[in-house]
């Protein structure tokens, strides 16, 4: 585990920040160990527990539709999918543990709402079209950022996202597949992918986070290789890739303005409604209570497994001694 | 708040021909539970034949930064006796997927006897981490065929995992990529 995090006040601060930033530039990882800045490891664990707690979360609106799967197919695809955001937490909170914070720690932040979580997962799942939505734009956005995210500076968090971004592209395909079947299909799945996309597309544009010019921890993380690319690069690259293949799918994208800048090889769109992203972030999105709720939920009904499996440990152990 | 489990090093073995590495941790009650719930988080996929796992407080891990400025951590409390310990090393910083990888066991009175050892005989390539583990702490998954197939073989039946499962859906994206070199025309 990282036992010297560097404070500016440190005497030789200067020095190890110079020899960190050159191994940075030269491409190296920082592994759990390493000297670092208590600025880039603060910066990591926020992170990199907001990411956790996002799949943690993520679970829960395409959990809750589960058990109304059109076919088995559709079941198991959906269920695999949820397994992976569940190990996907599991794996981020590993990485995060990495740089001394306890995982009781970023669970008590998670369940009291101090934490932060994607804003997307604070909108609810209406229609099963949602589910193919989900894996087309919310996971589609969400590998732009993981991505580059593999590319980062901290060896456990660029192993978690190669790892993730593996498995994520799953997630996409299915969903891409599920809604583009939609929308070849009877007027009325037609309406109900088109309807989806209208109430996404937004949210995921929301998703990759503020303009630029908003987002005042960004310069520091791309010095320090936690991040490769600001977040309108990412939203950039995102609508480039998605909002011809929705629109080639026969469907629209709620945007009057969005159109194709052929000078820059970029679709342009509209301005984004920041209130509406500020509102969620700050807890008053449509879901933030309840998907609060059920996570509490979740861990004060699971509380009897983790005593019983804590006693039976215990028991094992006197048992072993005892012989 | 109740505490969480304590927490295991999760070491995988891709193919018998490459060593076990350290991919990650878990929290669990007892070995047997970190073990399966290894397997849930490290190979949902097809990549793995075997698992080791080991409590961390049991684990000495020194970097060669450390050992360079002689400010080893403290090591766990040893066992009185002489042990054999597994040795694990990390040689490379430049890519991501580097691990901290198994590379043999030996005798010891202490970890810290079991690191100046590892250290005179692992010389063969530069460790930038040691990971030293009284083997008495190691509990591993089964290597007769049948726990191996039951455990690790199921994930490679579910194709529809596999994003190759749903082939090119609608143009593939380097459709709508400029094409390169429009610009010098």
């Amino acid at each position: 585990m990282p036992r010297k995090f560097g404070k500016p006040t440190d005497p030789d601060y200067e020095a190890r920040l110079a020899e960190f930033e050159a191994r940075i530039a030269r491409g190296e990882k920082i592994e759990p160990g390493d000297w670092m800045p208590e600025e880039y490891r603060r910066q990591l664990v926020r992170m990199i527990s907001q990411h956790a707690h996002s799949e943690v979360v993520g679970m829960l609106p395409e959990g809750a539709w589960i058990t109304r799967a059109p076919s088995l197919k559709r079941k198991m695809i959906l269920i695999a999918k949820v397994q992976d955001e569940a190990g996907h937490g599991q794996y981020l909170y590993h990485a995060a543990e990495t740089l001394g914070v306890t995982r009781e720690e970023m669970l008590e932040a998670l369940l009291s709402g101090k934490a932060k979580y994607s804003s997307i997962f604070n909108y609810p799942t209406l229609t099963w079209a949602d589910i193919g939505t989900i894996g087309w734009l919310v996971d589609g956005a969400a590998i732009k950022n993981q991505t580059m995210l593999a590319q980062c500076s901290y060896g456990p968090y660029s192993r978690a996202m190669v790892r993730i971004c593996a498995e994520e592209t799953f997630h996409h395909k299915q969903g891409k597949e599920m809604v583009i079947t939609y929308a070849k299909g009877t007027p009325k799945q037609r309406a109900m992918a088109q309807d989806a996309i209208n109430r996404w597309w937004w949210p995921a544009l929301m998703m990759l986070g503020p303009h630029d010019s908003d987002s005042p921890n960004t310069p520091t993380l791309v010095k320090w290789g936690v991040k490769t690319k600001t977040n309108d690069e990412v939203r950039q690259e995102f609508i480039n890739e998605h909002a011809p293949e929705i629109l080639e799918a026969g469907l629209t994208l709620p945007d009057p303005d969005l159109r194709y800048d052929e000078a820059t090889g970029n679709w342009v769109h509209g301005p984004i409604n920041w209130d509406e992203f500020w509102a969620v972030v700050n807890g008053n999105g449509p879901m933030n209570k309840e998907r609060l709720e059920a996570r509490r939920r979740a861990h004060a009904e699971g509380a009897w497994v983790r005593e019983a499996l804590a006693v039976y440990a215990a028991r094992k152990q006197q048992t072993a001694v005892a012989v | 708040m109740d505490t969480q489990w304590p927490r295991w090093e999760v070491f995988k073995q891709d193919t018998p021909a490459k060593p076990h590495q350290a991919v990650g941790s878990v929290h669990a009650a007892d070995p047997f539970h970190a073990l399966l719930t290894a397997r849930n988080v490290f190979a949902r996929r097809p990549q793995a034949v075997s698992m080791w796992v080991a409590p961390a407080s049991a684990i000495f891990s020194v970097t060669q930064e450390e050992l360079a400025e002689g400010q080893e951590p403290k090591p766990p409390a040893p066992d009185p006796r002489p042990s054999t310990f597994y040795v694990f090393r990390k040689t490379s910083h430049k890519r991501s997927m580097t691990f901290v990888d198994y590379v043999g066991e030996l005798e010891a009175a202490s970890p810290q006897q079991a690191l100046e050892l590892a250290r005179q005989r692992f010389t063969d390539a530069e460790a930038l981490a040691w990971w030293v583990v009284p083997a008495s702490s190691v509990t591993k998954s089964e290597n007769s065929p049948e726990t191996v197939e039951s455990w690790f073989a199921p994930a490679k039946d579910k194709t529809y995992k596999q994003q190759s499962y749903y082939g090119v859906v609608g143009s593939h994206v380097s459709k709508f990529k400029r094409p390169r070199g429009e610009d010098d025309e």
